[in-house]
């Protein structure tokens, strides 16, 4: 496993050591900074499956590359590889084994890195950048899951270079989230799919969008029985919704919430409002995390209705999240989404991954 | 035209909107109607059953209440669409309106609307006081579609095309687009923040247009699908739920079976039966025998819609929901529209996900791709599509369908065949063809 060139191997373990004046607020909370970060925006984060002993972090940036890390329970994060695309990764995730990541580029396509073998090929083909990939592990089938820009939402069995199955998107792929027998894909226009992928990939239903905006990241949560029962969506507007598929009572059951937005409601100063670059849904508690281009990221327990936390802020948006199998390790990335277009856009800025420890904090709120 | 009734007892539930005549209600009348609207619902006490009987149609799924944290309620209102695809002059000027539709409003709706309209310009305002992010497209209210005249790029997208001018050396070209991009949404914004009358009436008779359709018919691309109608239909200056259809577009299909029905509309139901029955006779020349609904969606799922997208997007939208908006009233209609269809209302569908109904289409090859890049697919999953006849609670109805379907094509029009106006029809709560 190659080593990444520009830093040592061995990353520092607690605050970073640069910056470490006052008036740097790049980690403000504190949290473990993953060393040899990308050069360019952090576009995808992903943690290892639970298959795989110890944590992996898979990070896609506009650099072209992906990168790993191994971290460990002290904090210590050690670059293990890397591989680059021609064109930006805009999405990871790992095979259900642990023994394959999958990326998708706007090179418009989608390759299969084998960690062992530190081989990539490519195993998937679009008309336009690949926005979206998953991994989708049924009973009788497995295969990769990729949407892209040109409108597709394409299945692929690595082993063929012809897609399994193409459906048709309304428009362009913005998000997408897959839990077996479950799979949300959110796309431009305010489309919003779900798919059931039993037997074979077929379309749900189309549901009517809750966000007056544009869409920008979708996650699945699950019910108490483990099953895949709904579903969070963030948009550019500083809201997510929390959408069952089959609730007893879609009116209540239903809501949306307001985030990421500077000010209280109360003042009379216009609001600042942010899109929601992320959300991730902890895998033990059920709690949700979303991060946004204001700079923070935010805790809420949606049974509760409530937040549970608020970071302070970073000096940059934080562009992607995501937890680790077990819900102990939150990680977020601090770099520049192009929420406020090129001439916010500093090459020179240093991009940072953090991780945090979520055992705690993402507890729900205890139910009167 | 037949002199209504109603009208000259002064209680006709359609207004201007009737099909029979109104003596002195047209020009004459516009003086008596416009200053008196908040009164005409008390002259026209039949407004009111109107609006409610229009607000039944809309489905109580996408007028939920949400509670949003932080304490502040959304109100669900009422939304529409307009025509406009970017430059809005030319949509004003197509309205040479004779008649004010404001004055077919009950107070009722009148009050919805203004609370509409103010809940736009309210959007806009902070939409421009709050930074986020210009490129996104804007409902006024969830769950409906979105308004015209803004585009929908990702920050990504941007940032991509950032990237490749910047590498091919042309960023003049790229600032110049993204110029371009804010200088549109800046006065997009600002036409429905001063909302001038023009806009007003606009906005109201596509709000009522809206309203009278199942809300379920209209996906994402929906802006874009009664873009392709007033293309067809040269403008908006139709009559509003009517869609104005020339008598030289409905001269080819209006076939013999066609009544030119000036009734109420209890006969619409009926009406759209027999309708149909006289497509399909126009075009495929068989008579009756049309009555098999569940060979008629069956149909609709495999030919392509209306709107220039593939196949299996259309499958989605459409043609199932006009299916359940059809009157054919027969229970083998909503049955087999149900489990796992898109934009059906949440009650005829059924509840787990594990319904794989989709799956008995894909085999007819209505998705596109499915089943098409070679035999590879078919080894993939044939396997489980049989399962899934097995599995299906409504496998029997389904095999049916589709062996209707392959073999009684003559029976019924795909729906790549039906025109644009024809379409619309279906899914209208009245035909008003040939009128």
């Amino acid at each position: 496993m190659s080593l990444f060139g520009t830093t040592s191997g061995f990353g520092t373990s607690g605050t970073s050591m640069f910056g470490s004046a006052t008036t740097d607020n790049h980690n403000p909370m504190k949290d473990i900074e993953v060393t040899s970060s990308p050069d360019d925006s952090i576009g995808c984060l992903s943690f290892s499956p639970p298959t795989l002993p110890g944590n992996f972090l898979i990070a896609g940036s506009w650099a072209n590359d992906v990168r790993c890390w191994e971290v460990q329970d002290s904090g210590q994060t050690i670059p293990k590889a890397q591989q680059m695309h021609t064109g930006p990764v805009l999405d990871v995730c790992w095979s259900d084994d642990g023994s394959k990541v999958f990326t998708a580029s706007c090179d418009k396509t989608a390759k299969m890195w084998d960690l062992s073998s530190n081989q990539a090929i490519q195993i998937a083909q679009h008309d336009a950048p690949v926005k979206t990939i998953h991994w989708i592990k049924a009973p009788n089938y497995s295969c990769v899951m990729t949407g892209s820009w040109d409108k597709t939402l394409k299945f692929w069995d690595t082993r063929s270079s012809n897609p399994m199955m193409v459906l048709q998107l309304p428009e362009r792929c913005y998000c997408a989230d897959v839990i077996y027998p479950m799979a949300v894909v959110a796309t431009a226009e305010r489309g919003l799919i779900v798919y059931q992928l039993e037997n074979q990939p077929s379309e749900f239903r189309r549901i009517e969008s809750p966000l007056k905006h544009q869409h920008r990241c979708v996650a699945i949560f699950k019910d108490k029985q483990n099953k895949p029962t709904g579903f969070a969506l963030g948009s550019i507007e500083g809201r997510v919704a929390i959408h069952y598929i089959n609730p007893p009572n879609p009116a209540k059951d239903n809501f949306t919430f307001k985030c990421h937005r500077s000010n209280g409601t109360n003042t009379s100063a216009p609001q600042d409002i942010y899109a929601v670059n992320g959300i991730a849904f902890h895998p033990v508690h059920g709690t949700l995390a979303t991060v946004g281009s204001d700079g923070r990221f935010s805790f809420w327990d949606k049974d509760a209705r409530t937040k549970l936390k608020t970071s302070e802020q970073l000096d940059q948006p934080i562009s992607a999240c995501c937890f680790n199998h077990n819900g102990n390790i939150f990680a977020y990335a601090s770099s520049y989404d192009w929420s406020k277009g090129h001439e916010f856009y500093n090459p020179q800025k240093k991009n940072y991954i953090f991780l945090r420890n979520a055992a705690e904090e993402l507890k729900p709120r205890n139910k009167k | 035209m037949a002199i209504c009734q109603f009208f000259l007892q002064g209680r006709c539930r359609f207004g201007d909107r009737c099909w029979n005549e109104h003596p002195g209600a047209r020009g004459a009348g516009g003086g008596r109607q416009q200053p008196q609207q908040q009164s005409s619902g008390n002259n026209r006490r039949g407004w009111n059953t109107t609006s409610q009987r229009y607000s039944s149609v809309i489905q109580p799924s996408s007028f939920s209440k949400s509670t949003p944290w932080g304490g502040s309620r959304d109100q669900e209102k009422p939304s529409f669409d307009s025509f406009d695809s970017g430059a809005s002059t030319n949509r004003k000027e197509g309205f040479g309106l004779s008649e004010n539709p404001f004055a077919s409003l009950s107070p009722d709706e009148q009050k919805d609307e203004k609370k509409l309209l103010e809940g736009i310009v309210k959007d806009m305002e902070v939409w421009e006081s709050s930074g986020q992010w210009m490129f996104s497209v804007y409902s006024p209210v969830k769950k409906k579609p979105n308004i015209s005249g803004f585009t929908d790029i990702s920050p990504e997208e941007l940032r991509l095309e950032y990237h490749n001018f910047l590498t091919s050396n042309n960023l003049q070209s790229y600032l110049n687009s993204v110029q371009h991009l804010i200088n549109q949404w800046r006065n997009r914004v600002n036409e429905l923040k001063s909302l001038n009358i023009s806009t007003k009436v606009a906005l109201k008779c596509l709000w009522k247009i809206y309203t009278h359709l199942s809300p379920k018919i209209y996906g994402p691309d929906c802006s874009k699908f009664i873009i392709l109608l007033s293309d067809v239909k040269d403008g908006v200056n139709q009559a509003a739920p009517a869609f104005g259809f020339g008598s030289s577009q409905a001269a080819t299909f209006v076939s013999p079976g066609f009544p030119v029905n000036n009734s109420s509309s209890d006969n619409a139901q009926n009406f759209s039966f027999k309708t149909n029955s006289g497509f399909a006779t126009a075009s495929s020349g068989s008579p009756a025998g049309f009555g098999s609904s569940p060979a008629f969606g069956a149909a609709a799922s495999t030919s392509s819609a209306v709107s220039t997208s593939a196949p299996a997007f259309g499958f989605g939208k459409p043609e199932v929901t006009s299916a359940a908006s059809f009157s054919f009233k027969s229970p083998a209609a909503s049955s087999f529209g149900s489990p796992g269809f898109s934009g059906l209302p949440t009650s005829l569908a059924t509840g787990s996900i594990r319904a794989p109904v989709t799956p008995a289409f894909g085999s007819g090859s209505s998705v596109a791709g499915f089943g098409s890049p070679g035999s590879h697919s078919h080894t993939a999953f044939s396997k489980p599509s049989s399962d899934t006849f097995g599995n299906s609670s409504i496998s029997t109805s389904l095999l049916a369908s589709s062996s209707i379907f392959a073999t009684d094509n003559v029976l019924f029009t795909p729906r790549d065949k039906l025109t644009v106006e024809e379409l619309e029809q279906f899914q209208s709560k009245k035909f008003t063809l040939g009128k």
